[in-house]
């Protein structure tokens, strides 16, 4: 199924609570489909999707160019008793997307945790996430308002997407935009002058262009 | 981290799916393998060689001259080499064909990722092993110790132990192992008395040398012809290095500021402090300098033309050649040992401890002539006038070469070594 006929392999990885909708949304993102019904994850599995990734940073030597990306999207179990083994799986990957269920306030007040789980055990202490409250679709039983979620979101410094795997809303969207972050923060970690601990000495820089905030203090 | 908790069935769904990801891993395997031999290749095109004067002015790169007023070529940011204009990528911001190959590879390969997780969790022994690998891995070899009883026939093992017994009491041993101690304690004396300016590693080499014996006299006890054998042997071994030492010392005698001299001047010296500090503590702390990180590097022979290609990819988590300023220009330096005259060197990287030089270099040599000649791939600071502090060194030896005209011989990264000869016993076994 799969060739090595690809320019980048990127990993990224679905979390939030059981039931918030992670295997469903990842079903909808890689084979358009929906499947209404309510099976549990196993541990984790992982499904695959091969996109064209266009550069969007005009600073970039690469701007403007395509490339094949094969994404491998891992799917966790949300249920407590599968944690210890979820979570190990976090260190693996270069990005997140924390889910929450709009119809769930409970969903929504765990999403704080879930937040200091990918702190511990992610590949840095400020990866990429994107947060994304699902079934948007079901309006009637909405318990978490758009204003809230956003405001989380803006505490965090990451995006927000109302997202619905039923119809499809944002989906793409959402896998789109936490690709880009992990692609910036890769040509990121790449130029970034070496670490300096003791002192940020600017003068040491050798030749750095405009001195743009930096993400990427990992 | 383990599978246990986990019902029967719920096992075998993870591990299915682990195996769906170990498939996905081999092609991923496979793809950076090759992004890294075509990088290889294009390193090997820009080539530099021991024959060519440093002096001339050409693209490091293409190896085309540079004109004096004409095409005279730019200095690259990442390399600090003097490119020509067709050797270029990008614009304003241009780096030379192989640096710009290199940042490409570490993007496309995931590598920065391993290096950011690294920097995390650098208790992981292997950086690129997964969480998904690694209990694949656990539960493969369970299974296979579940099947085949790894229990031995417990008569053979009282034997053994009946016998270790025997031996550990008998007076012959005993006796032995006095001997062989006093000796070593006289001829150590020996040595630091007589030899003034005896290279202090010549020491590590005994005392490894008495390691030796006495794991060698658990088996036969020896006689004590047998341990002085084995003591003149150690000494015999350390003569071409006394010779080279002394040699050193004509060059520090007659130095006169000029490079060469300064260089080696300054590595004698280091090595004297620096061999002593390993006997006292093993930790390789020599002025203050204590020798982290670790060196790419990768060595292949060329029969077709004869010569040993070195690369020197990059260096990671230097030590601080001025640990006051937290500062670090380092390069790094080559010798085929015993050859003094080979020397090689890479630019000087400015203000970093994660140099990246990415120059091959070119040595001509027979192939059989490797026989017995060890690379030494030293990483110095170059600090003002002409100071060198000594970063950490990696000795390979050259000989037990069996790669016929391999095309690619891989990069590695070994760790970097404070000056001594057990750096070389260690790396013997590779």
């Amino acid at each position: 199924m799969t060739d090595g006929d690809y320019d980048y392999l990127i990993k990224l990885l679905a979390l939030g609570d059981s039931g918030v909708g992670k295997t469903t949304f990842l079903y909808r993102y890689t084979d358009n489909k929906f499947n209404p019904k309510f099976i549990t994850t196993v541990g984790i599995d992982f499904r695959e999707k091969r996109v064209v990734y266009t550069a969007s940073n005009p600073n970039g030597t690469t701007a403007g160019k395509t490339f094949k990306v094969h994404l491998q999207l891992w799917d966790t179990a949300g249920q407590e008793r599968f944690r210890s083994l979820t979570t190990a799986f976090f260190r693996d990957a270069m990005g997140f997307l924390l889910m929450f269920d709009l119809t769930s306030q409970q969903s929504f007040l765990n999403v704080r945790n879930w937040m200091s789980q990918l702190q511990a055990n992610a590949y840095c202490e400020n990866p990429d996430i994107v947060l994304v409250g699902n079934k948007a679709d079901l309006a009637d039983q909405r318990e978490v308002q758009e204003k809230q979620a956003k405001e989380l979101a803006d505490k965090y410094g990451i995006p927000y997407f109302e997202t619905s795997a039923a119809t499809g809303a944002e989906v793409d969207k959402a896998v789109i935009t936490l690709l880009d972050l992990v692609m910036k923060r890769m040509e990121q970690c790449v130029d970034k002058p070496p670490a300096d601990p003791a002192n940020g000495n600017g003068a040491a820089k050798l030749g750095e262009g405009a001195p743009d905030p930096k993400r990427c203090a990992c | 981290m383990d599978l246990s908790f986990l019902k029967v069935l719920e096992r075998e769904r993870v591990l299915e799916v682990l195996h769906r990801d170990k498939h996905l891993r081999k092609i991923e395997e496979e793809r950076i393998r090759k992004m890294k031999c075509d990088l290889q290749d294009l390193r090997r095109k820009g080539a530099k060689s021991y024959a060519r004067q440093y002096g001339e002015r050409t693209c490091a790169r293409c190896q085309r001259p540079l004109g004096k007023f004409w095409n005279t070529g730019a200095v690259c940011r990442g390399c600090s080499h003097r490119i020509c204009s067709r050797c270029r990528v990008g614009v304003a911001d241009w780096k030379c064909t192989v640096c710009h190959a290199y940042r490409e590879v570490k993007i496309r390969s995931g590598e920065w990722f391993l290096e950011e997780k690294a920097k995390k969790f650098s208790a992981t022994k292997d950086k690129y092993e997964t969480v998904g690998e690694k209990l694949l891995n656990l539960y493969t070899v369970q299974r296979h110790i579940a099947v085949v009883p790894p229990t031995p026939p417990p008569h053979l093992e009282q034997d053994f132990r009946g016998k270790f017994r025997e031996l550990k009491n008998s007076k012959a041993f005993t006796q032995s192992m006095e001997d062989l101690k006093d000796c070593f304690k006289s001829h150590i004396r020996k040595f630091s008395n007589s030899q003034h300016d005896v290279r202090g590693d010549l020491l590590t080499v005994d005392l490894n040398q008495k390691g030796t014996c006495f794991r060698y006299s658990t088996q036969k006890s020896l006689s004590d012809t047998d341990i002085s054998k084995s003591c003149s042997l150690s000494k015999r071994e350390s003569l071409p290095n006394l010779f080279k030492k002394s040699k050193d010392s004509d060059h520090e005698g007659s130095s006169t500021g000029a490079e060469e001299e300064t260089s080696f001047s300054s590595e004698h010296s280091f090595n004297h402090r620096g061999s002593i500090g390993s006997i006292g503590t093993e930790s390789g702390v020599f002025e203050g300098i204590l020798v982290t990180g670790e060196m790419e590097l990768a060595v292949a022979y060329n029969s077709g033309s004869s010569c040993l290609e070195i690369t020197v990819g990059a260096c990671r988590n230097l030590t601080y050649g001025n640990s006051k300023k937290k500062k670090s220009h380092p390069y790094v330096k080559l010798y085929v040992l015993p050859d003094k005259n080979s020397k090689l060197k890479t630019a000087v990287k400015k203000n970093t401890t994660d140099p990246v030089y990415n120059e091959v270099f070119k040595y001509n040599i027979e192939r059989h002539l490797l026989f017995g000649k060890r690379l030494q791939a030293s990483v110095w600071h170059s600090g003002p006038l002409k100071r060198k502090v000594f970063l950490g060194e990696v000795l390979l030896p050259l000989d037990g070469w069996r790669q016929e005209n391999s095309t690619f011989q891989g990069l590695y990264w070994y760790p970097l070594c404070p000056k001594t000869e057990t750096g070389t016993a260690e790396y013997n076994g590779h």
